[in-house]
């Protein structure tokens, strides 16, 4: 398996209403915060990535749609307001497939999971899967700010099944000792500092797994 | 890679507190759906019969008899069950719990993940997968994939879905509810009816009763509450699908519908039928029984299409009486004999379309 594009945005909380209008206009109707973040992230890595072809979208927060969550029940539930299309059902963190799938990426298979720091490995397990009937992969973690002061974030990567020149190939590494301990939160910015740097492999582990990171095919 | 195979499957529903009780009841006369108050109507809504004041306190409760039924079914060592992992589809989560107890009540989506499978003692990662309506497939075809990278073994899902005002607040406001009963594919069709479930389901790479062939998955983004009316990814998920399992239409036995009585969603799918299938198999819909459990309902129906056929029956539909002549649909239950390839459909708000393959393995 191979990764392209390790992807890190920090968007400071008032500042994301512009960067959205300037990415993508007025297109992104009806979604909220964590909505944004995800389709600008994804949207940078495809970018980066600058291939085509049928997409998977698996991503992952601890707290997904925090904001449009409360406001479901605030707003909506307490003043005995009608809960309106998209604040419910946990719409607002899954939006971001339909999202993409509507700006003409060719999306086919898309989820979004609420998954603990240490289980990011997993994440990777689960696109090797889906690897097997798609082409690319796109996986993401991302964190709305639960306070002022504190950036949301957004990282990104696309994982394919064949190599690229200037992919990153990853396999697990189960027997392996030593290397790093990364979480959910850090483990594509790692890869994404790493692959600027350093030519040895890189290793990173969470939970039981680990998995090596090397330049070249 | 590894296959996969459904090893063992549970339920609760409105149609009783195990499978065993559940198909019993479909063989009898329709079950009718209590009545929810909770968003201000009377919607019909069908609920899990296990009473509780407190929301988590019930749906731990829940939680226990359904992994009781799993843990027997499944047979699987002590150790093995304890390192389960544990992926669970929900759309409303503990969203139920504010209803009564406030801000206070209310846990967040990891931590109400993490106590159900304590529920459940699988002490494996706990993940919560969020699709919409298909968070169960969801949630299932992330075990397969986990399965089929050689990560896992056995894998525990789960399908949740129980009571809380904003969901049935959200489906009335849209008007997609309807204020009789479910009529999969019926002429007299005019909206969705609501349901609790609470459905696990042991996935695994050592054969089981039933091999995963294929699970196909598409985008239908024409919408976000609702298919294209020409159930254009439909169509061409169910075929992804039946290509993925090397099928024919032909080999189909039986088509377990997504259809819950909306009058363009079953529309919709049975164009995109009609599309691949000439003449289409026998069909069923399970929503005029269990209603419409949302998150629960690809675990949900498909432990309880597996467990009818188990038993020899092909599930009757509820509520289906007069077909509509646009749909050319007429989903019926009966023998179960000869039906070993089974299609199952499930799609929900935010575009997901899902199609699984299932062969009768032996």
């Amino acid at each position: 398996m191979y990764l392209l594009a390790p992807t890190v945005l920090r968007i400071a909380p008032e500042a994301l209403p512009a960067q959205v209008r300037a990415r993508f206009g007025s297109e992104l109707r009806r979604s909220g915060a964590f909505a944004h973040l995800c389709m600008l992230g994804a949207q940078a890595c495809l970018d980066a990535a600058g291939e085509d072809g049928p997409l998977a979208v698996l991503w992952s927060s601890r707290l997904g749609a925090l904001h449009a969550s409360r406001a479901a029940l605030d707003e909506s539930l307490q003043r005995g307001e009608p809960a309106m299309p998209f604040t419910f059902i946990g719409m607002q963190p899954h939006l971001a497939g339909a999202l993409l799938a509507q700006r003409a990426h060719p999306v086919t298979r898309s989820a979004h999971l609420h998954l603990a720091d240490e289980d990011w490995p997993l994440l990777l397990f689960m696109a090797q899967g889906w690897l097997a009937e798609c082409k690319r992969v796109l996986v993401g973690r991302v964190e709305e700010s639960a306070s002022g002061g504190v950036a949301h974030r957004s990282d990104w990567c696309l994982l394919r099944k064949k190599p690229l020149a200037g992919a990153i190939r990853l396999e697990p590494a189960p027997d392996q000792e030593g290397g790093t301990t990364a979480t959910a939160e850090d483990w594509i910015a790692r890869v994404a500092a790493w692959a600027a740097g350093s030519k040895a492999p890189l290793l990173l582990r969470g939970g039981k797994d680990a998995w090596r990171f090397a330049l070249g095919k | 890679m590894t296959e996969a195979f459904v090893r063992a499957t549970a339920l609760a529903s409105a149609l009783g507190p195990d499978l065993d009780t559940a198909v019993e009841r479909l063989s009898g006369s329709p079950l009718a759906p209590a009545r929810n108050t909770t968003a201000g109507g009377a919607w019909p809504y069908f609920e899990i019969p296990v009473a509780g004041d407190d929301w988590m306190k019930r749906a731990e409760a829940v939680a226990r008899a359904v992994a009781g039924s799993l843990r027997r079914e499944a047979a699987l060592a002590p150790d093995e069950w304890a390192a389960l992992p544990c992926i669970i589809g929900s759309s409303s989560h503990s969203v139920g719990a504010w209803d009564r107890g406030g801000w206070a009540a209310l846990v967040p989506p990891l931590e109400f993940s993490r106590m159900l499978a304590q529920s459940f003692g699988a002490r494996g990662p706990a993940m919560l997968v969020n699709t919409a309506c298909t968070s169960g497939l969801s949630a299932f075809d992330i075990a397969v994939s986990l399965v089929a990278s050689g990560r896992f073994r056995d894998v525990l899902v789960l399908g949740v879905e129980l009571s809380n005002r904003l969901t049935v607040a959200g489906f009335a406001g849209l008007e997609l509810l309807s204020a009789t009963a479910a009529r999969p594919c019926d002429r007299a069709r005019d909206g969705l009816v609501l349901g609790e479930a609470f459905a696990a389901l042991i996935v695994s790479a050592a054969p089981g009763p039933w091999r995963i062939a294929a699970l196909a998955s598409g985008m239908d983004a024409a919408s976000l509450t609702g298919p294209a009316p020409g159930g254009e990814v439909i169509a061409g998920t169910m075929r992804s699908a039946l290509a993925m399992a090397r099928w024919t239409g032909a080999a189909v036995d039986l088509i377990k519908l997504q259809a819950g009585g909306g009058r363009l969603g079953d529309l919709a799918e049975a164009r995109a039928i009609r599309e691949l299938f000439a003449p289409p198999p026998k069909t069923v819909s399970l929503k005029g029984a269990l209603g419409h459990t949302l998150g629960a309902s690809g675990p949900a129906e498909l432990a309880l299409t597996l467990a009818s056929l188990a038993r020899g029956r092909v599930p009757a539909t509820w509520g289906f009486a007069a077909p509509d002549d646009e749909l050319g649909l007429k989903p019926s239950g009966g023998d179960a004999k000869g039906v070993s390839r089974v299609l199952f459909n499930l799609s929900g708000f935010g575009g997901n379309v899902m199609s699984l393959a299932l062969e009768k393995s032996g």
